[in-house]
């Protein structure tokens, strides 16, 4: 489409909303706890009371462990709130065997099929990196193992790896969503940028990243050019290089989808050089560490996306108290707080659980993997970041899209995203629809959809 | 059977049960463990084919992932340039590939010895590495290229059949035959003239300069062999891992080569063979069990240097010996 709007126009089609989070700090809701525990009904038939055994991938050691072990606490913690209550379905307790994904793609694929074949697991969850579900999504398939991936959330794992799923299934927002996000609120807080450098992680996640951020600023930011382009590896602790040439090229603005332990070392190598006082700074996944991760000395005002996820203080908590509740209880059992990967692995619990229940009702009995499958696509779950669909044709999961700004805040030992300035886009209007066709190229449904469908902001 | 050398008469003496054990092992143990030691034996045929440059050239490559890794992009590429997807185009795509550039480096690498040989192969499969980290667009970077299960002998997986069926019972017996035969290929080879050559020259290199072995073109030879057999492996390995990725171009896979023969003991012809297999089962093992994996591969292999310098295979030999003489 040649049309042309104007940005005020574009922004409105897209659903932005800038929130402001803390103005009913001073009104508890009332009867909150009864809205999260529903009545526990009896379930039909005989359960039988074997532990029903899960197993969960994620980032134990290495740099990525700061990003990925809170999915395992998320995990536990979900885990723990469903074996006090009898298990699933008040009978089967969830028994957790954990693997660290830091031992590679090939090695993380064996460990897939001796949990299968060896362990004889029921449901295997976790996986963070982006790597690792285009291998695992298809071994998972031909080893008929129902799996809900935390994360691992590239588009290419349902718009090319495996293009029918079946036994598998993602929760967080996908890769796309994160780059188009970050690019609409670069666009809408920053409309005059022209020069843009970019550092980001060389695989599929930084190419995504880097892909969708422009494809949009073509659309909304006509004029805007790429000056730079740092590529470090995932895992990369020095990041002098990249930030020299970033600043050589005097851009306007930084992009970055450094993550983990790895951006912490970028933003604190980048703070020796003023990078942050030299230009602008949008960053895809910069808080979506463990919020303990990123200090103080973090630069106030910047764009810190959380994948486009979750923040733990947004939705803000005296509203949703789902969030109140989650946060509440991950600060009791862990003593931190609650990042994406912990939120995405607790709600992929509860949505088994409730899965599991609503296939009881129909089946009696112990629902086999296809009663819970079928339950699953389409299923829809309220979780402490709001609401999550699962799309019955890619088995993908979609919840409002948020990125917001860095803020100090002296109710925390760390920096925080601005409660009242979080920015949500309803994920509707930022993914390719159902039924749009996969890309022959290397470009991801969003990327296409985006590219054809978009109008241009008129200068 | 008179005119048969004793060694290769010990041979199929010894070997005889062990083929026996390894071909009727689908009907007896878990589709997991067979898929397993399918792995093993893989990595068996890349540590027989390192262990003719280590024990039979005293030539210690630390760039044997190279290799590996050219046999298995071989067979990536195979799929996604040429379209075809038959096991038997894609050994010899990997072997094709792999004897091409183990040509090349060879070239250069096996005029030097020593640290200096152990350095140009690390550096030039370090080349390959980063050509394939770095190359997204072709090669898929850090996320690899991805192979379906091929057709063997022109025989496709069947409809709706379990993948892992077809890895535990097809796909390890087509292994099993190809291992068997590079372990016989390997034994004529090291039994040969050429290969007393080759032992001549670890030994004393000016001695076998003297008697009129052409050293550096019997190196070259050698190394040669050797990456064959290490991309034959990496052909193999592809359809079992399901992709390809950079992680067996590192340096750290070249590790684990040398870690598979040192395990087994260099010093021996079983000895690269039961190492790969062994280690395997302890990586995955180790894997599966703690967090602390690198921790407890690092302190086996500290301990297996200093209780057994001849590896696993060598010291079986020794204390065997030792029983038969005190009987």
């Amino acid at each position: 489409m040649a049309a042309e709007v104007s940005r005020r126009d574009f922004l409105s089609r897209l659903g932005v909303t800038v929130g402001a989070a803390a103005t009913a700090a001073s009104v508890p809701l009332v009867g909150a706890p009864a809205l999260i525990e529903r009545a526990h009904a009896q379930p039909k038939g005989n359960i039988p009371d074997t532990p029903y055994k899960v197993g969960h991938m994620t980032f134990f050691t290495g740099a990525a462990a700061v990003l990925g072990e809170p999915s395992y606490k998320g995990h536990i913690l979900a885990a723990e709130e469903i074996n006090a209550q009898g298990g699933l379905l008040g009978k089967r307790k969830i028994e957790t065997i954990k693997a660290d994904e830091a031992a590679g793609t090939d090695a993380n694929v064996k460990e897939m099929r001796r949990m299968k074949l060896s362990e004889k697991i029921d449901l295997f969850t976790g996986v963070i990196s982006s790597g690792n579900t285009p291998a695992l999504g298809p071994e998972a398939e031909s080893l008929k193992l129902l799996t809900i991936f935390v994360d691992g959330c590239t588009d290419f794992l349902f718009d090319k790896a495996v293009l029918n799923p079946h036994y598998i299934f993602r929760i967080t927002n996908m890769q796309s969503a994160d780059g188009v996000t970050a690019a609409v609120a670069t666009a809408m807080t920053w409309p005059k940028v022209r020069r843009i450098a970019h550092i980001h992680p060389d695989y599929s996640y930084g190419r995504n990243a880097f892909a969708h951020f422009n494809i949009v600023m073509k659309k909304m930011v006509p004029g805007a050019q790429v000056v730079s382009e740092g590529w470090p590896k995932l895992g990369t602790t020095d990041f002098t290089s990249h930030i020299t040439k970033a600043i050589a090229a005097k851009p306007d603005l930084l992009v970055a989808s450094v993550w983990g332990g790895d951006y912490v070392a970028m933003y604190k190598q980048a703070l020796r050089y003023d990078m942050f006082k030299k230009m602008k700074f949008t960053s895809m996944i910069a808080f979506g560490v463990a919020p303990h991760a990123i200090g103080k000395d973090h630069p106030e005002g910047v764009i810190a996306g959380v994948h486009s996820n979750y923040y733990f203080n947004y939705p803000p908590q005296d509203r949703w108290p789902l969030n109140s509740a989650f946060v509440k209880k991950y600060l009791d059992r862990w003593k931190e707080y609650p990042n994406f990967q912990s939120e995405g692995a607790y709600t992929t619990l509860m949505l088994l659980k409730q899965t599991v229940e609503k296939a009881n009702k129909l089946t009696g009995g112990w629902p086999d993997d296809e009663a819970i499958i079928s339950q699953l696509e389409g299923a829809s779950i309220s979780g402490p970041a709001g609401y999550l669909h699962i799309r019955p044709d890619n088995h993908q999961g979609y919840k409002d899209a948020m990125t917001g700004f860095s803020v100090n805040s002296p109710d925390y030992p760390f920096q925080i995203l601005d409660p009242n300035r979080i920015i949500t886009i309803p994920i509707r209007n930022i993914t390719a629809p159902p039924g749009w066709p996969a890309p022959s190229g290397e470009d991801t449904r969003t990327y296409t959809w985006i590219d054809k469908t978009w109008p241009t902001v008129k200068l | 059977m008179s005119s048969m050398p004793a060694a290769t008469r010990r041979l199929l003496l010894a070997a005889g049960p062990i083929i026996v054990a390894l071909a009727v092992l689908p009907y007896v143990v878990d589709p997991y463990d067979t898929v397993l030691l399918s792995y093993g034996l893989i990595f068996a045929i890349a540590a027989l084919g390192f262990n003719l440059l280590l024990g039979y050239t005293g030539l210690l490559s630390f760039g044997h992932s190279a290799y590996f890794g050219v046999g298995a992009y071989a067979v990536a590429f195979t799929l996604k340039y040429l379209k075809v997807s038959s096991m038997e185009l894609f050994v010899l795509a990997g072997v094709l590939a792999s004897a091409v550039v183990a040509a090349l480096f060879g070239l250069i690498c096996v005029r030097y010895t020593r640290i200096y040989f152990s350095i140009l192969t690390l550096a030039l499969s370090q080349v390959l590495w980063s050509l394939a980290f770095k190359f997204f667009w072709v090669t898929g970077g850090t996320d690899g290229l991805r192979v379906p299960t091929p057709t063997l002998l022109g025989v496709s997986i069947g409809a709706g059949q379990d993948k892992m069926t077809f890895l535990a019972h097809r796909y390890y017996y087509y292994v099993l035959v190809i291992f068997l035969a590079a372990v016989g290929v390997m034994w004529v080879i090291v039994h040969s003239p050429f290969g007393k050559a080759l032992q001549a020259i670890r030994d004393n290199e000016t001695r076998a300069e003297f008697v009129g072995v052409q050293v550096w073109h019997y190196r070259w030879i050698a190394f040669l062999i050797s990456g064959v057999f290490a991309g034959l492996a990496g052909a193999l390995w592809v359809p079992l891992n399901g992709l390809t990725t950079p992680d067996i171009l590192l340096w750290t896979f070249s590790g684990e080569i040398v870690f598979f023969t040192v395990l087994g003991g260099f010093g021996t012809f079983a000895g690269p063979i039961v190492g790969a297999v062994v280690f395997n089962y302890l990586k995955t093992f180790a894997v599966g069990y703690t967090v602390y994996w690198q921790m407890f591969l690092g302190v086996v292999l500290v301990l297996l240097v200093l209780g057994l310098p001849t590896g696993i295979v060598g010291t079986a030999i020794r204390l065997w010996g030792k029983r038969r003489k005190t009987a």
